[in-house]
């Protein structure tokens, strides 16, 4: 059976080790392989823009998948996870300013301590749940955001901090091209511990609170540990991403890190799929290249001759902002389990095809 | 089915994204980033017009001696990761030689990038801290030596308003300490003049109070209106612009304060002023151009480039139009000293902003304050005129109150 490139009709897992894959079929896995293989060819093969979009998707893929460990796997919700982004940010930068840190051990320190702050403002979600909590959360956005304005010796106040790029024996991190690999590092590892984290003891504990709270209690799952303990795993992703995304920039400034941040990272993980690690990254991608596409079609209105004129192409700007609402809203109405589900069909359609079900 | 049309949709968006533009021969890029349907779009879009009806009147009387300008306008909305998207197509497929940007947060996401890939940018960010590009003043965190702005920095601005301020305060004859009062949302942009201004107004002799903060989003500000009536302030910084400020003025006026407001560049023109109506009273606020109305010069030069955008020559631009052209054009005489001294590069365009003393575009005399731009010291204006407006019944009444001229000092740079 295991010899199969493709996995069979139905479930026939007959063992652990079956159930517990990070890949489904070893097709998949060597495609995976491949594809990781080939995005390490990307410096030389496609320019500076799309290379600092697959960094943008690095960087926000990082903590998205964060945000869907909250939301998605335990059932809690935040909307203080671009503060906690942003704290990152600030954290790493200060770290390597203050106490001459190298910025490589700064941005997991970096991590770790946005998850300490993480875990102090996910307190509540021991005692309140829902939109209670969301609201307790929101908290933490405002006090964050505010901190990062007033915080001198922090954050630099208004003017900011700068971050200096990854170094790392003498070689200096500070072109798209040798950036991308790090994001690269960061993204893979990141995601491999996420889908690990999931297989894990731990894990199970996450998706048991989900499921149902009181069966998780009774069948000896700690609640407020294992919900502290999702903030802290959610905030040190979001801590990463953050500290990955002040030394790619080298200028971290308050401005960024407001409440719609945070409403983003929501729709990232909603579109891609709750509780889907593979969803997170479709959904990232889906986010940050939308608005690239509409206004690649903005560009091309303006190359002919009826269309580049102001009126046109100042009504199109605000299509454009449009339509990135409308096609959350479509998404949501017609794929409501999000890409990752939408994705599962496509496969299904084309193995069972034309027999599909 | 269903999935193949799906399929195929998709990829013809992806062909759409991808194909690029071929370029003429002789020709130079520049980009441009505008906020028109963002949180700034307020005073964005009248800046954006003044930057990209200069940009087609460069282009349609002659270019850059002769060369083209081939240029692209972004609504980035003010987010950041579409502004470094957008920043970094046009640096790797389109070569950009010079930015015309926008807002705080786009220029200071891409002070590291423009400084490594040495594209000069011209914001309409004017933070004190763009202004010093070797990082002489131990205060500045981070040197900007491709930042380049068009105006007083908001340090220099409020510093001007101070001082007239502490003029005002004698020549009403009034006894005792002023008091001073930053007013503003705890963001980088109105809080990037807080201390500087803060501490020149103690060197004055006024008691500084502790700053009120006001959101940038309008709405409804009374109980921070009773706060300044309770504390007495005589003279308040207005650091927001907007519907913020309207909102602003008219709470404190049923709150019923005895203030003397000032605002930043930002925060005075004639929307403000039609859309605050009757409540506004003696209104100061600071300018870096005349006004579309005022007869100089140089105003002849704007109304042909505004003719740009429309024909008919009827709209009334506000003074932040003026400066969208001012902007380009010192970047246009900068760019025409690069092609004369080994061509139009990012590193020459920066050469040529320094080529100059009390530089003042052809034409544009008048219109555009003289400016000195030193490989030490990127505080081109530090000139600010103070102006002071009434509502006057619809017929919008604007005087001038004084014109001051700020020392460069060593302390003051980048801060």
């Amino acid at each position: 059976m295991s010899s199969l490139t493709m996995r069979p009709c139905g479930d026939f897992r007959t063992s652990y080790k079956q159930d517990n894959t990070i890949f489904e079929t070893r097709t998949i896995r060597n495609f995976a392989i491949i594809a990781i293989a080939l995005l390490c060819a990307a410096p030389y093969l496609v320019d500076a823009y799309y290379l600092t979009l697959f960094i943008q998707i690095s960087y926000l893929g990082i903590a998205a998948l964060g945000l869907n460990i909250l939301v998605g796997y335990t059932g809690q919700i935040s909307l203080g996870h671009g503060a906690f982004f942003g704290f990152g940010a600030f954290a790493s930068a200060w770290m390597n300013v203050s106490f001459g840190i190298p910025v490589v051990f700064c941005i997991p320190l970096a991590g770790f301590l946005t998850m300490g702050v993480g875990m102090v403002f996910g307190l509540p979600a021991s005692r309140i749940k829902g939109l209670y909590l969301a609201i307790a959360t929101l908290a933490a956005q405002f006090i964050l955001e505010d901190f990062f304005a007033r915080a001198d010796w922090f954050s630099g106040g208004s003017a900011g901090s700068s971050a200096d790029p990854i170094s790392l024996f003498g070689f200096a991190f500070d072109t798209d091209e040798s950036f991308f690999y790090v994001a690269l590092f960061a993204l893979v590892f990141m995601y491999i511990w996420g889908c690990n984290l999931m297989r894990s003891r731990e894990g199970r504990a996450f998706i048991a609170v989900r499921d149902h709270y009181l069966s998780a209690e009774i069948m000896g799952i700690k609640l407020n540990k294992y919900r502290l303990l999702s903030f802290g795993v959610s905030s040190f992703y979001a801590g990463i991403g953050g500290a990955l995304y002040a030394h790619y920039l080298g200028y971290v400034s308050a401005e960024g890190f407001t409440l719609f941040m945070s409403i983003q990272f929501l729709a990232m993980i909603i579109i891609g799929g709750l509780g889907s690690v593979k969803g997170t990254l479709m959904g990232v991608v889906f986010m940050v290249f939308l608005p690239e596409v509409l206004e690649s079609g903005v560009g091309l209105m303006k190359m002919t001759e009826w269309g580049n004129i102001p009126m046109v192409v100042d009504g199109l700007a605000y299509i454009k902002e449009m339509a990135i609402g409308l096609v959350i809203i479509l998404f949501l109405i017609f794929e409501p389990e999000g890409m990752a589900h939408r994705w599962a069909q496509i496969k299904n359609y084309w193995k069972f095809y034309p027999f599909s079900y | 089915m269903q999935h193949k049309a799906k399929l195929s949709s998709l990829f013809v968006c992806c062909a759409l994204g991808m194909s690029t533009q071929v370029l003429a021969k002789d020709t130079v890029f520049v980009g441009h980033l505008a906020d028109m349907s963002g949180p700034t779009a307020f005073v964005g879009k009248n800046y954006a017009d003044g930057v990209r009806d200069s940009l087609a009147y460069i282009n349609a009387n002659g270019g850059i001696k002769g060369t083209t300008l081939e240029y692209e306008t972004i609504d980035y909305a003010y987010k950041v990761p579409q502004a470094i998207a957008s920043y970094k197509k046009w640096h790797s497929r389109k070569k950009m030689v010079a930015m015309q940007g926008w807002g705080t947060a786009d220029t200071e996401a891409l002070i590291s990038f423009v400084a490594k890939d040495k594209v000069p940018v011209f914001s309409a960010s004017y933070s004190g801290h763009l202004t010093d590009p070797t990082g002489k003043n131990p205060h500045t965190k981070k040197p900007a030596p491709y930042n380049f702005f068009y105006g007083a920095s908001y340090s220099d601005a409020c510093r001007g308003l101070v001082q007239w301020a502490a003029q005002d305060w004698k020549d009403k004859g009034e006894k005792g300490k002023p008091k001073f009062t930053h007013i503003g949302a705890n963001h980088p942009f109105p809080n990037a003049p807080k201390q500087a201004c803060a501490e020149y107004a103690t060197e004055l002799g006024f008691d500084v109070q502790p700053a009120v903060v006001v959101s940038m989003k309008p709405g409804d500000f009374k109980a921070q209106c009773l706060s300044l009536k309770s504390s007495g302030s005589n003279y308040g910084y207005i650091g927001n612009l907007g519907g913020s400020v309207l909102s602003l003025v008219k709470s404190c006026n049923t709150v019923g304060t005895d203030i003397q407001f000032m605002s930043n560049i930002w925060g005075g023109d004639k929307k403000i002023f039609s859309a605050a109506g009757e409540g506004i009273k003696d209104y100061v606020f600071p300018t870096m151009t005349p006004f579309w109305t005022d007869d100089v010069p140089g105003m002849k030069l704007v109304r042909e480039i505004s003719k740009q955008s429309d024909e008919s020559g009827k709209e009334v631009r506000v003074h932040h139009y003026i400066r969208g052209v001012c902007s380009t054009f010192f970047m246009k005489e900068a760019m025409e000293w690069a092609k004369d001294n080994g061509g139009i590069t990012g590193e020459n365009i920066k050469k040529g902003m320094y080529a100059r003393k009390n530089w003042v575009p052809k034409g544009l005399e008048g219109a555009c304050l003289a400016a000195n731009w030193t490989n030490e010291d990127h505080r081109g204006i530090n000139q600010v005129n103070i102006y002071k407006g009434n509502y006057n019944g619809g017929d919008i009444a604007v005087e001038k109150v004084s014109q001051v001229t700020l020392k460069r000092r060593d302390d003051w740079l980048g801060y």
